[in-house]
């Protein structure tokens, strides 16, 4: 009984029209998604790469290492051109000095606005809006269909339990729905091998779980509309209810409730946090002035002078540089906290939507979500200390700082040598583990898995106390 | 008396050469039902479409009171009144909104006492002229159709197949108005499934099969006759010569 | 005739449960729309306003005049509440100094980076997206929902020309659509009374704009919708065309059109750009020190000329010209810095105004993008206006330079100036630490904005491409319902 009823559901969906049509839609879609990623990345990387390039280039030619100051750049990843998440938000270079807090910018959006207006076509988006607006116009009148069409009363004339009845028409309907798009996506995949994308273990893994996130996704939406179809009488009153359903899931649910609960939140603005940094900052100097006013050299011989100012000027620049570092780091941590707590209240409301727990899941998975900012902050940290004590061993063991020396008399100096900019230690960016990207995702897919049996409940137990008449 | 509906070698082929209509003619008089009668598919539809203009004709003409309509269709639609075989309104009017709606169309002006009174005509009850047409029945809707009709007041009505559908009682009340229509004077053409009615009370009857029109009598020529029996005979390919 | 089937329309409309869910849900949606804009609007200003009396604040801790950094913010504008636009992409502010280019940084994204997960929800978006939709929703079936439902042929039945038939049901369907949008909009303005947004009369008018596009746009996928309707038999059909159709034109072909113009023109990247800046910054720099050097041994070999006795007098005497000698190389140099800058991020801009415009050209395509360019002109939320404030700034930049050289030349220098010598031995000058400069001297910035004509001249092009595109698909639809099978 089940695998005939399954089989005439799997029959009719791939026979329908509109089967044919949105499964050629989202197909071309889809690999659109994967080709138009694989471009950007490749036209990011060699960006990247010309970046690298021409940062140690500029260098050459200097001779003195206390002028240093090094960019260093974040890589683009092939998960982030096809999921690109907030990647395009974040400041993707920090100029770093030997001290002094470091700051990331040149986001790509706020570099590009052009690329900001309409975002770009990622797999995201296409799961997101597309995909789940196909699920309703495939499963819209799954039930309420038949009834208008009449084929339901015929069925149920036949010793049909109801029960099987709707487990059969479900899994006929993501049988016939969901396997289809593996397709796409596996020709997709095909697509980054031809063109070269150098994807690792970890890579793909995180992708077919990306995968298994915008079907999952997709399945809420098929089951939310088999819910609704057997909830009301006429197909054409379920499909206006399930458009207005995922304009308030997919567009507006995630956007509403962020904005809101957002400024609910009270973050210190970055302004404030800056005028802090500064006002310490400029206190710390002021008090330094005095203590170098109040210098008295050892020895009155030139050489000797200078060099005991020197190693003096050093320590209360690296005591003051310790401090402002400290204070900064508090202030910075204060934020940070404060702004983990209004993610978890924003994100936690907007997750009301299945279109969030998606967009969450696939962006940490990709790893580009909010957390990429901070992770390339604290290696670019990390990279200062190495950058730091490789500029001491170059510099006498100082850390450099904007004095211009001017020797009157004396015998003359020899010509300083050029450095080489090539010595200067490289930075790395270092991908997380694979548990560390996947562990945060399990919540959202957890939700989606929930949403999944919440619906299919709901379609369950509806259609149980539908009236075939 | 000059004919108010005329079909003059009627004919129709689709663009996938099917020979809907062969050399139709029959004519219809003010006072007069015309009743053709027909399997499905035998063209009468086709008939009545050409007549309203939704279709243009291969060759011949429709005429109506002498205006051929697929030249001059607004001007033709002015004279024929139309009531489908389900008659669909506006579910979420009620009976005299849509009614309202379609005598403006026709270029006319009731005040509600007099769309009241027609429905009562009809046989609708009171309590319905004011609800929504979404629960109403088939019957029900027949009796706003031919309200419409009734309203539009044109020289010519064309029914198809009206009373398919209707219980016993409806049909014979339908007929009942269908006569009362005839006394003032309209010309009547109707396609029916109903040998029996069309028998009773028609003026003409005439039988379709595969396009043509292969049986054409007046009420006169029938008496006597068992036209059940001539049907199937006609039906079953038998022809003889029909002249407009 | 005419207006008996659009009172007809209307009211049918009226009466039908897609537009009690349409007028419902865009009523809501307009009026959170509003209320998220100006709640964002608020934040924005509060964010302005600190960051300008911080910026006050220190600038008049400051001591000395030299190497006082001002910050410039970009200035919130109330028409953001209803066009976001790329807004919070940009950087909100630029430093103002003696020594470094001007450049917008951090921008509202980059620093909530919470805000820029699902980004905004301005009325831009809700016309774009959900009343492009809801237009298709009211006349996806116009002619082949009548026709399935029996209705048409009764219609058509009667001595109505086609033509008045479908103008009618346009102009039915339209003002159907138009008291959803309209009720809520005047709350929304309501809404911007009661929150006393200040909105000046070009605000206003640049308002009304905006509604007369959006009007024009949806007006666009209603005449769509009639014409899919009118092409086809079955209204489920036509919905599928239709929503497939709107996909593609709301959602596709604008990002598409960007990221094809993005591979036919390509630019540098700015950290590229910044290297390479930097990289020439710094080799004059050093050229400039090793300049000075040679310039101090050959002042030094001069004086080494001199007596012994008057050499100290000497010293005294040309000490100041040497020091100003010292500074117009420096200022030369540094100008040279920036002529350097400037031009080549003039080449990247100008690249990059190519790949916009190649962008922009493909991009209108839909009217999606017609309009939603159209109305970042009018909010100035366009993608523009990162160079008009750049432009603004770099104007600014001069005449800022300017005066704190002229001030720096009145008080003091901001560095330490430390000299060990054979004779006077070691001595430390420090700057005098107790009066700060008067910040209020500082000149004034003014912020880019654009004429409102001007403005509504730019939006001529695309209010014109909205009319063309709806009056290419009006005619498709008289010429579809002219030849339709009304059987």
């Amino acid at each position: 009984m089940f695998k005939i009823i399954l089989l005439k559901e799997m029959r009719e969906t791939i026979g329908s029209a509109k089967f044919v049509f949105s499964f050629s839609v989202c197909t071309v879609l889809i690999l659109l998604a994967f080709y138009v990623g694989a471009r950007n990345y490749q036209v990011n990387r060699a960006q990247y790469e010309a970046s690298v390039r021409e940062n140690l280039r500029q260098m050459e030619g200097l001779t003195d290492w206390g002028q240093v100051e090094s960019q260093i750049f974040l890589p683009p990843t092939p998960l982030a051109a096809l999921i690109s998440g907030l990647s395009n938000d974040v400041g993707r270079s920090i100029k770093v000095e030997a001290v002094g807090e470091l700051i990331s910018e040149n986001s790509r959006y706020g570099e590009d606005p052009i690329y900001a207006v309409f975002r770009f076509l990622d797999l995201e988006f296409v799961f997101q809006v597309v995909l789940s607006l196909f699920a309703i116009l495939l499963a819209y009148n799954a039930v309420n269909g038949e009834k208008e069409q009449g084929t339901l009363k015929l069925t149920f004339a036949n010793a049909v339990p109801k029960d099987r009845y709707i487990l059969a028409k479900l899994s006929g309907v993501f049988a016939s729905v969901v396997v289809p798009m593996l397709l796409p996506i596996l020709i997709g995949c095909g697509i980054l091998v031809i063109m070269d994308i150098p994807m690792n273990g970890s890579e793909w893994l995180r992708l077919a779980m990306i995968v298994v996130a915008g079907l999952l996704f997709f399945m809420v939406f098929l089951n939310l509309s088999i819910f609704v179809s057997a909830k009301t009488e006429r197909s054409s009153y379920s499909f206006l209810i399930l458009l207005i359903a995922w304009i308030f899931f997919v567009l507006i649910v995630p956007r509403t409730s962020i904005l809101l609960a957002g400024r609910a939140i009270d973050v210190p603005s970055i302004d404030e946090i800056h005028a802090q940094k500064f006002r310490n900052q400029s206190q710390l100097w002021t008090e330094d002035m005095q203590k170098i006013d109040a210098f008295v050299p050892p020895s009155n011989d030139p050489e000797k002078a200078f060099a005991a100012f020197n190693t003096f000027m050093n320590t209360t620049r690296e005591t003051r540089e310790t401090k402002i570092a400290e204070f900064n780091q508090r202030l910075n941590e204060d934020r940070n906290n404060r702004q983990a707590v209004q993610r978890e209240w924003a994100f936690g409301i907007a997750r009301f939507s299945p279109a969030t727990s998606l967009s969450l899941a696939v962006m940490s998975l990709a790893g580009t979500s909010h957390a990429i900012a901070q992770q390339f902050l604290d290696q670019a940290r990390s990279y200062q200390q190495s950058f730091a004590q490789f500029i001491k061993s170059k510099n006498n063991g100082e850390t450099g700082g904007h004095m211009v020396r001017v020797k009157i008399g004396g015998a003359p100096q020899e010509k300083a040598k050029p450095i080489n900019p090539y010595e200067i230690p490289a930075f790395h960016f270092q991908s997380m583990s694979v548990g560390e990207y996947i562990t945060p995702a399990l919540t959202d897919i957890g939700l989606l898995i929930g949403f999944n049996l919440m619906f299919f409940a709901g379609a369950v137990w509806a259609f149980s106390k539908f009236d075939v008449r | 008396m000059t004919p108010m509906l005329e079909a003059k070698n009627l004919t129709k082929r689709y663009e996938d050469q099917t020979l809907a209509l062969d050399r139709v003619s029959f004519s219809v008089l003010p006072g007069q039902i015309y009743a053709m009668l027909g399997g499905n598919g035998a063209g009468k539809t086709t008939t009545i479409n050409i007549f309203l203009n939704f279709i243009n004709p291969t060759d011949g003409e429709a005429l109506v009171d002498g205006i051929v309509t697929h030249l001059q269709p607004l001007a033709a639609k002015t004279k024929i009144a139309f009531v489908s075989e389900n008659v669909m309104l506006y579910p979420n009017f009620t009976a005299i909104e849509n009614l309202e709606y379609f005598t403006k169309l026709a270029g006319k002006r009731y005040v509600k006492k007099d769309l009241e009174s027609v429905l009562s005509r009809v046989g609708l009850q009171k309590e319905a002229f004011d609800r929504k047409l979404k629960g109403f029945s088939k019957g029900m809707r027949q009796k706003c159709g031919i309200a419409i009709a009734i309203l539009k007041d044109a020289p010519a009505i064309i029914l198809d197949e009206p009373t398919s559908g209707l219980d016993p009682k409806a049909g014979f009340e339908f007929m009942k108005l269908l006569m009362e229509l005839r006394e003032e004077q309209k010309a009547i053409l109707m396609s029916t499934h109903d040998i029996f009615r069309a028998k009773e009370n028609s003026d003409v009857v005439g039988i379709m099969n595969q396009g043509q029109l292969v049986m054409q009598r007046t009420q006169k020529e029938l008496e006597g006759e068992d036209l059940e029996k001539l049907y199937v005979q006609f039906m079953a390919g038998y022809m003889e010569p029909v002249s407009a | 005739m005419l207006w008996t089937i659009v009172e007809k329309e209307f009211k049918f409309i009226l009466t039908s449960p897609k537009f009690f869910a349409t007028f419902l849900v865009c009523s809501m949606l307009i009026l959170l729309s509003f209320f998220v804009g100006i709640q964002e609007y608020r934040a924005t200003v509060a964010q302005f306003e600190t960051g300008q009396t911080m910026n006050q604040q220190s600038l008049r801790e400051r001591t000395t005049w030299s190497g006082a950094t001002n910050r410039i913010y970009r200035q919130p504008d109330p028409l953001q509440i209803i066009v976001l636009g790329v807004n919070y992409d940009v950087g909100r502010f630029s430093p103002i100094n003696v020594w470094m280019p001007v450049k917008l940084l951090e921008s509202a994204y980059s620093q909530e980076l919470i805000y820029a997960v699902f980004r905004l929800l301005d009325f831009n978006f809700i016309v774009v997206v959900v009343l492009s939709l809801f237009a298709i929703l009211f006349t996806y079936d116009a002619i082949n929902g009548e026709r399935e439902s029996g209705t048409l042929k009764l219609t058509l039945a009667n001595a109505v020309p086609k033509s008045t038939l479908i103008v009618a049901k346009l102009i039915g369907s339209w003002i159907g659509l138009v008291v959803p949008l309209l009720i809520p909009l005047l709350l929304g303005a309501l809404l911007l009374m009661v929150y006393q947004i200040p909105l000046s009369t070009d605000h206003w008018i640049r308002l009304l704009c905006l509604l007369g596009l959006a009007i024009l746009y949806f007006t666009f996928f209603m005449t769509l919708g009639l014409l899919v309707s009118s092409l086809t038999q079955r209204s489920v059909t036509s919905f599928m065309v239709l929503l497939v159709s709107w996909i593609i034109l709301t959602l596709i072909v604008p990002r598409a059109a960007i990221m094809i113009a993005g591979q036919i023109v390509q630019v540098p990247s700015a950290a590229e750009i910044d290297s390479q800046i930097d990289g020439y910054s710094k080799s004059e720099w050093e050229k400039y020190r090793d300049g000075i050097q040679k310039t101090w041994e050959r002042r030094n070999n001069e004086l080494e000329q001199v007596p012994e006795k008057e050499r100290e007098v000497y010293r005294e005497q040309k000490l100041w010209s040497w020091l100003e000698e010292d500074d117009a190389a420096r200022k030369t140099m540094q100008e040279g810095v920036a002529r350097y800058s400037k031009q080549v991020k003039e080449d990247m801009e100008n690249r990059k105004l190519q790949q916009v415009k190649t962008g922009f050209v493909l991009s209108r395509f839909s009217p999606a993008s017609a309009f939603q360019l159209a109305a970042m002109n009018l909010a100035e939320t366009d993608i523009f206006i990162k160079k008009r404030y750049e432009q603004a700034l770099n104007d600014y930049h001069v005449v800022y330079s300017d005066f704190i050289q002229k001030k720096s030349k009145e008080g003091g220098g901001e560095g330490l100036r430390i000299t060990v010598d054979s004779e006077k031995g070691f001595n430390v000058q420090i700057p005098d630490m107790k009066k700060t400069i008067r910040a209020d001297e500082i000149p004034q910035f003014q912020h880019p904005k654009r004429n409102t004509g001007d403005v509504i001249a730019d939006l001529m092009m695309d209010a014109a491409l909205l009319v063309v595109f709806s009056g290419m698909v009006l005619v498709g639809v008289l010429t579809a319902f002219l030849r339709y099978d009304v059987r």
